[in-house]
């Protein structure tokens, strides 16, 4: 029996080079990836631990972008401790408050490599496996023991193969394609799993695309997303990391998988998806909430604040005015982003249709700022969670959808369909 | 130093399905540095009530999926500040499992333990035999037994001191 992506990129990182779904490995790190958990939590641990060095200064990456720039003299002290142990502990890849989200910046700055094993001490850190990466995020404690070890334990995830063909029709996304897929899966159906993407649809999506899909998995409980490497995924190594050696990583045809699922989107169409309160994968077919009255419309995240993100919302936003009395946020996903938008015109769009564009920064998602909701509103939302509470007050209600229809929901001050504006 | 895992015995606290990590704590509290202050906003959506009248060695028990979202440790440790001396679910999202220990929180996986137990019922977990007594009628729910992994980290303490008697000692 062969072996899946999960098994074959954890292999590649044992001392053995053995790695079959069900053992327990020690695998070695090749990248880590640390937010303001490391000034508000890992310091603390690390402290308790005796801690003196990182195992390898080259192979961390810190981010201050939860609360980007500072939101509150809390976060403003966490940012602090962060900028204090890059300096002490001479970690050159330092993205501060000014660079915007990590699940973005990291690929951009080229630290994404195909192949090889990423941790980030964030949930969404499954965005990498579209890079055909094994990553995955853990919490402060395995943190601060894989920054002094440089390695980690990890239960090898049985894999759960799903394979796509067919086209996306105009103003369908690939936000609406996973939304429908862990909306079929349940919020644990992928818990403990690998969620391995295949088939003609994966393979001629944008790197951004592809993002934000592997982004999400981690809604259905996935504890990993790997794809394959395309022709896109080439051109961005090429183009954004030059320098780096890396060959890519198949699949067995043989391997063993716990589940195969497919979907044909031209068989079965599929349209734009909405996620109702308060789980990622309540997805329904937009007709069926179309005309619910939002106060909020809010495009950015890891999920979908990406370059091509903004171009679809500008293509629906150019010319018109959103509904008065709805406030439409947007915060490209770095800055690179938002020069890219700035000199595409895209900004001056979103300015004149009556948006709010602020900096980089993960913000409106985690309800850290730029975006809080208060008591009662109702936000239709381009990321990746409606958890009760998740973006403000604990009464207010997030819609998840694809920023195509966030944008035309912003119009017509309620949600819409993309393909009817 | 390795300890004795002794039975834990207090009161229950049920909870449902897909209890996520900001109905444990929510995202706004995370900048907040002393737990201690954090945790009185522990379960504050679904029991705002929790924070003030949890005891010691008191026990959460959830349905399926519980700690699914972000992967804050923040969450274990609201629950460890708060005095739970265990939680008890039908399962667990990943993350939250691997979090639980390594802050030295005991975690069982019971099925359909959300059903046979009453909020408020008062029972006794041994966590090295993975069983729940209940004090009432003294019916015995019987789980998984804990892997080795998983009890060595809870006697020592957690992943740190786990890390301190092996790794550090190097």
């Amino acid at each position: 029996m062969g072996y899946t992506l999960a098994e074959k990129l954890l292999a590649s990182h044992t001392n053995d080079g053995r790695a079959t779904a069900g053992d327990i490995v020690e695998a070695n790190v090749d990248l880590l990836m640390v937010h303001e958990v490391l000034g508000s939590r890992i310091l603390d641990v690390l402290h308790e631990m005796d801690f003196k060095k990182v195992w390898d200064s080259s192979r961390i990456v810190v981010i201050n972008d939860h609360w980007a720039p500072a939101s509150d003299i809390n976060s403003a002290e966490i940012h602090r401790r962060n900028r204090n142990f890059v300096r002490d502990q001479g970690i050159t890849n330092f993205f501060d408050v000014d660079c915007g989200i990590s699940h973005h910046v990291l690929p951009e700055k080229g630290l994404i490599v195909p192949g090889e094993l990423i941790i980030g001490s964030d949930s969404h850190s499954t965005t990498y496996g579209a890079f055909n990466a094994f990553s995955t995020g853990l919490a402060a404690t395995d943190s601060a023991l894989i920054l002094a070890t440089g390695s980690c334990w990890f239960r090898v995830p049985d894999s759960i193969k799903i394979e796509v063909t067919g086209e996306f029709q105009d103003m369908v996304m690939s936000k609406d394609l996973i939304l429908k897929i862990i909306s079929d899966i349940g919020p644990d159906g992928a818990n403990y799993q690998s969620m391995e993407f295949h088939g003609e649809t994966i393979d001629k999506m944008k790197v951004g695309e592809r993002m934000t899909m592997c982004n999400m998995s981690v809604e259905a409980g996935a504890k990993c997303s790997p794809m394959t490497v395309n022709g896109y995924v080439n051109k961005w190594m090429e183009t954004l990391a030059p320098s780096k050696r890396w060959k890519p990583t198949l699949p067995d045809v043989d391997a063993d998988y716990s589940d195969t699922r497919t979907y044909d989107i031209n068989s079965s169409p599929l349209g734009p998806m909405v996620a109702t309160p308060d789980n990622p994968t309540n997805g329904k077919a937009v007709r069926e909430v179309s005309g619910v009255p939002i106060d909020q419309a809010f495009i950015g995240s890891c999920t979908n604040g990406r370059i091509g993100d903004l171009e679809i919302a500008a293509k629906i936003l150019k010319g018109k005015k959103i509904r008065n009395g709805v406030r439409l946020i947007i915060t490209p996903a770095s800055k690179h982003t938002y020069m890219m938008a700035l000199e595409r015109g895209l900004i001056k769009i979103f300015m004149d249709a009556g948006g709010i564009v602020t900096n980089s920064t993960c913000g409106a998602c985690v309800g850290g700022h730029l975006g809080v909701l208060g008591a009662g509103e109702v936000c239709i939302s381009s990321t990746n969670r409606n958890f009760k509470g998740r973006m403000g007050h604990q009464n207010s209600r997030i819609y998840l959808a694809s920023p195509a229809t966030v944008a035309a929901s912003a119009l017509a001050g309620a949600i819409t369909d993309p393909r009817s504006v | 130093m390795s300890k004795e895992l002794k039975p834990v015995t207090g009161r229950a606290w049920v909870f449902g399905n897909n209890v996520d990590t900001d109905q444990i704590i929510q995202g706004q509290y995370l900048t907040v540095l002393d737990y201690a202050e954090m945790a009185r906003h522990t379960f504050e959506i679904p029991r705002p009530v929790f924070a003030s009248k949890v005891k010691k060695n008191d026990v959460v028990i959830a349905g399926r999926n519980f700690g699914g979202g972000s992967s804050r440790e923040e969450a274990p440790k609201v629950l460890l500040q708060s005095g739970v001396g265990c939680v008890i679910a039908e399962s667990f999202a990943r993350i939250f499992y691997r979090n639980g220990f390594n802050v030295g929180l005991p975690l069982l996986i019971i099925p359909n333990v959300a059903k046979l137990v009453k909020d408020g019922e008062t029972v006794t977990v041994d966590i090295s035999k993975g069983t729940v007594t209940i004090r009432s009628n003294s019916d015995i729910l019987h789980g998984k037994p804990l892997p080795d992994r998983m009890l060595n980290l809870l006697r020592e303490g957690g992943a740190v001191a786990w890390y301190k008697q092996t790794v550090g000692k190097h």
